[in-house]
This record gives C-alpha cells, structure tokens and sequence, in this order.
C-alpha cells in the first residue's frame, strides 16, 4: 500500500508535467503561426509592389515610391543619344525631372508627351526633363527612332546600371524622380500619372530649395 | 482529484491535435504564389498519333491584373509574345498558330489601344511525334504589364511531355 502522501506528491507531478507540456504545445504552435504569417507578409511584399499600386489607382502609394523621397539626388554621368556626357551636375539650381522609361512600355510613352508640354511649359521656370532609357541592348538608332516617335526632344540618356541602383529602381518602369534646385528629391512616383499629377510634382520640384 | 486527472488526461490528448489543426489552417492560409515572371505554362503532357502531323495546344496563364502583348501586337517597339521551341530528337515541329490578342486600354490612355493576351490563353503547335515518350522544350518570350507599370522582357521555359501512340 502506498502512503497517502507518496500518491499526491504524484499526482502533484503528474499535474505539473501536464501543464508544462500543454504550455510548451502553446509555445510551438504560436512560434509556428507567428512564423507562417512573417512568411505570407513577406510574399505579398514581394509579390505587388507595382500590381497592388495598380489597382489602387495611384502607384505613388507604393511605399517602396517613397524611399528616395527626401534625400540628395545621387550624382551621374551618362550618355546622351548624340553622345555627349549630360550630368546631373550640370543642371544644378534647376529643378529636374528624371524619368527611366523603355521603348516597350506603354504606360512611359503615355507620360513622355506630358513631359515634354510641361517642359515647354514651365521653361522660363528653368525646369528639365531628362529620360532615361532602360532598354537592354537596343542600338542607340533605335531608341533615338522611338523617343522621336513618342513626341520628346528632351535629352535622353543612355542606360547604366550603376545609376539604375543609385536611384533604388524596381523590376518595373515607368520611375519618376522630381529634384528641386537645391539637388534634393522631393517626389518620387512609380507607374503612370495623369497630366495633372505630373504638373503638380513639378510645381513641387520648382517651389522647392529655393536658391 | 479524479476528475481532474481525466481532465487533465483529455487536454494532454487534444492539445497536439489542435496544434496540428491550426498549423494546418495556417499553412492552407496563403494563396498560391503567382508565377514570377507574371506567366505560367499549364500544360504538361500531350498524346498524340505518332508519325503523322497532330495539333496539339500549348496552355499558358497571365496572372490577373497583368497582360501581355499578342504575337501581333499594334506597335512595333512592343515586344510580340513569341514561342521558340526546341523538339527532341525525332520530332519535328511543323508550325505555330497563335490566338489573336484582345483589345485593351491603358486607364491613361484616351486615345491607343493595345493587342494582348490576358487570363489563359493556348498556342496551337503542330508537331509529329515518335512512337514513345519524348519532350517538346523551348522558351516563351514575352513582356508583362499591368495598368501602370512594365516589367522587363522576360523567358519562360516551355517543357511538354510527349507520348506518341
């Protein structure tokens, strides 16, 4: 016969080791779920950066759009379609306009004409409009044909990844920056605007870092 | 004290379960990743008569939201959606009949209109088989888009099991 007090001290430890493994199954399941969800966010993230600012409608709320907002504009140097090295340095106390395009991207020959009517627009404002082709391996007769056909004669640059990192650029096109005259990005924007939309950054870009 | 052994017997019974339960919910939880590349290939495995000339469709998916050019897209600075195949030996592809794209508009865009392919869409190959198991292999070339942006021209692999009766 076992003492009474031997059977609580087991029933006692039966208890503890009960509640112990319930609270380590909690534990698990929790780190587990914890882990799933840190899983199914990063997917999404990764997966509409440009598709879920589509369907908003307004591809500036994308946040990865506001990641060169506010810094200095990196410095470069790049070749033009007649090529002559064009830097951003050279247009420094104007407020300028850097849109990366490509000549298969619809949306960026939408804009492209807009960009020009401002530039013409705001001139005596000193604004530039500079475009940045992303073209991989297209002959520079090429893209010189197709930003003719598109309506610009802005200067267009020729592609350099190196710039392409500086200014963070997605997997997606068209990429807009607005620099005011102090050098500073004020507006970054990602996918196509409306008129209205670009004149309004542009506006910013010309109020801003007044010299 | 009995009761609260059972009890406590019953809970250390359930409690992996419903763990289990939940990680399983959790892990049905996200949606299918949509294919990278905005395009996926659907099809992966035809049969056909062996030694004579046989249709047979090639099924790819544009991931909603996104479309891509047709083979015969209304500009010619955009990128046609075109298929390279590269048949095993023995089999020969005899030509390529695409479907015709549908008709799309920028929400920008007040004036042009675009020829794409959006949803599922089948690219019809003739080829003749051997008797047997072979593979149809290539490369769908391609540029994806949705309302707003563009992704760079991009290639899919293409590889079809073909078994020729």
């Amino acid at each position: 016969m076992v003492p009474l007090s031997v059977r609580r001290l087991a029933i006692v430890a039966l208890l503890i080791a009960g509640v112990t493994l319930i609270v380590m199954a909690g534990t698990h399941n929790l780190r587990h779920r914890q882990a799933e969800m840190q899983k199914a966010q990063q997917s999404e993230v990764q997966l509409t950066p440009a598709s879920s600012a589509a369907t908003s409608g307004d591809p500036s709320e994308d946040p990865a759009a506001k990641t060169m907002k506010g810094k200095a504009a990196p410095s470069f140097t790049l070749v033009d379609l007649n090529g002559k090295k064009v830097s951003l340095a050279d247009y420094k106390g104007r407020p300028v306009v850097l849109n990366f395009w490509a000549t298969y991207c619809g949306p960026c020959k939408l804009e492209m004409p807009w960009f020009q009517d401002l530039q013409n627009k705001y001139k005596d404002k000193g604004l530039v409009v500079l475009g940045l082709d992303q073209d991989e391996g297209m002959a520079v007769n090429e893209v010189a044909a197709a930003s003719k056909r598109v309506g610009v004669t802005y200067p267009i640059l020729l592609p350099n990844d190196k710039v392409s990192k500086s200014y963070e650029l997605g997997d997606y096109i068209p990429e807009t920056f607005y620099v005011d005259k102090s050098g500073k990005i004020v507006d970054e924007t990602i996918g196509a605007h409306s008129k209205d939309e670009l004149e309004a950054d542009i506006q910013k870009a010309i109020g801003s870092g007044g010299m | 004290m009995k009761a609260a052994l059972i009890g406590l017997c019953v809970a250390l019974t359930c409690a992996p379960s419903c763990a289990r339960l939940v990680a399983q919910e959790i892990q049905l939880g996200p949606a299918a990743a949509p294919h990278k590349g905005h395009v996926e290939l659907l099809s992966d495995a035809v049969e056909v008569k062996a030694g004579e000339p046989e249709v047979v469709e090639l099924r790819f998916r544009v991931e909603d939201g996104f479309h891509i050019n047709s083979h015969t897209p209304k500009d010619e600075l955009l990128i046609a959606t075109a298929l390279q195949l590269s048949p095993a030996r023995g089999m020969k592809v005899v030509d390529e009949q695409y479907p015709h794209g549908s008709t799309f508009r920028l929400p920008l865009d007040s004036g042009g209109t675009l020829d794409v392919y959006q949803g599922e869409f089948r690219v019809s190959v003739r080829l003749v088989a051997p008797k047997g198991s072979s593979t149809l292999t290539g490369l769908l070339k391609y540029q994806a888009c949705d309302n707003a942006v563009c992704y760079p021209p991009k290639t899919l692999p293409v590889m079809v099991a073909v078994t020729g009766h």
